[in-house]
């Protein structure tokens, strides 16, 4: 965006710059169509290549060069256009920001509801209208703050932390506490977050979910099963076998249903007008239905498989009790 | 059973090892997962939307085919890193 006012023949370019090719390549506007623009736009995003690249052949004197540290200078332009869009799709640092934006009351209600889902009412997001910065109305999400329903990112890292910390102190309460556990344990979490993140995103892919939700919402949702096996694991150390198994099983059903009705409105956008970002394809009935399969199949296999092996996976039970 | 960080890359790059030496004439055309039709250029961007809005099958073809052409170059400079990586630490 500010390199559109950037002059682009000076002859003095910054040492940062990105090198600057010399004769017309076409490529690098080929590569990079903008991530958000609708695909049948691709064609005409191709169109005036050609038309600035081919000229530039055809005259073999001073312009010519001019010509071509045009295009190159329009080239970096466009990459660094696509560095910058694709930093902002990956690296949402305001975004972030959003997502820790909670209040005491909204911690409070919201690890209620992670424990206690089955009474809660409306599981959708509110949204309100704001004029951008290009001017038009666009809709988005209320923040943490304001909204029950928003994912947030205090809780899940909280959460983790804390895992990490407790399962430690039960190893150590087991009397065999070894400052490596920590890393290892660390890493475990990590891995199964990660694990998570790939398996819902390569779900999205073969479903064709297009949602234009963020990926740290998904990282957000699989953070919150840390609070069950957080309460799962302080009853370990009751050293009642009975107990502990049904506290999981609570805790598993409730992260289960809590996931299944909040990733509802994340992988199954609904057409309707209430919804701000709503989008604006037909999903047909079967398409429908898989997708619900896999967000079931998501929300309770892949969850007990995970928190079992989050909350089990340690061998500091036999010995604590 | 700690599954830490490195078992997951590891595995990661095994999967898509798996996927990359899967061989387009002799096994992917024999079940019918061949990718067929060669992509050309001018009409890509209606190839992509015909192909998004098929099955599970057509995307599963479209991912394997796609990690075959994007990764076979990367994937050598990765193994080999991986290699020297367990023979000096593993």
């Amino acid at each position: 965006m500010q390199r559109g006012n950037y002059p682009p023949n000076t002859a003095a370019s910054p040492p940062l710059h990105h090198p600057v090719p010399q004769h017309p390549v076409p490529i690098p506007v080929m590569h990079s169509p903008p991530p958000l623009q609708a695909s049948s736009a691709y064609g005409s995003t191709y169109a005036p290549t050609p038309a600035m690249g081919h000229p530039a052949y055809g005259l073999l004197n001073d312009p010519t060069a001019q010509m071509a540290f045009q295009v190159g200078g329009r080239a970096t332009e466009v990459a660094g256009q696509y560095v910058e869009q694709n930093l902002g799709k990956y690296l949402q640092i305001s975004a972030l920001k959003h997502y820790f934006n909670v209040s005491n009351g909204y911690v409070l209600q919201k690890l209620g509801l992670v424990l206690f889902p089955w009474r809660h009412r409306p599981w959708s997001r509110s949204g309100s209208q704001r004029t951008g910065a290009s001017g038009q109305m666009e809709g988005y999400f209320l923040p943490p703050r304001e909204d029950i329903n928003s994912p947030d990112m205090y809780i899940p890292v909280m959460a983790f932390v804390t895992y990490i910390l407790l399962s430690t102190l039960l190893y150590g309460l087991a009397g065999r506490f070894n400052p490596e556990q920590l890393g290892y344990t660390a890493s475990f979490a990590f891995t199964i977050v990660i694990l998570e993140i790939i398996i819902i995103k390569i779900g999205c892919y073969l479903l064709n979910i297009n949602n234009d939700s963020q990926l740290l919402d998904l990282v957000a949702y699989s953070g919150y099963k840390f609070v069950g096996i957080i309460v799962t694991l302080t009853i370990t150390t009751l050293g009642s076998k009975w107990l502990e198994y049904l506290v999981f099983g609570y805790t598993f059903n409730a992260n289960a249903f809590f996931l299944l009705r909040s990733l509802k409105y994340v992988l199954l956008p609904d057409t309707t007008a209430d919804n701000p970002r709503s989008t604006t394809y037909a999903v047909n009935r079967t398409q429908r239905n898989r997708r619900t399969q896999f967000l079931f199949l998501y929300s309770y296999l892949v969850q007990l498989i995970f928190m079992w092996s989050l909350s089990s996976g340690f061998s500091f039970r036999s010995a604590a009790a | 059973m700690f599954f830490g960080l490195m078992p997951l890359i590891k595995m990661t790059i095994l999967m898509i090892n798996a996927i990359a030496i899967l061989s387009e004439d002799r096994f992917l055309a024999r079940i019918g997962w061949s990718t067929a039709t060669p992509a050309e250029p001018q009409t890509f961007g209606m190839q992509q939307q015909i192909v998004a809005n098929e099955s599970i099958k057509a995307k599963t073809m479209n991912l394997i085919s796609a990690t075959r052409t994007l990764m076979r170059i990367p994937l050598i400079g990765i193994n080999s890193l991986l290699i020297i990586y367990e023979l000096l630490l593993g």
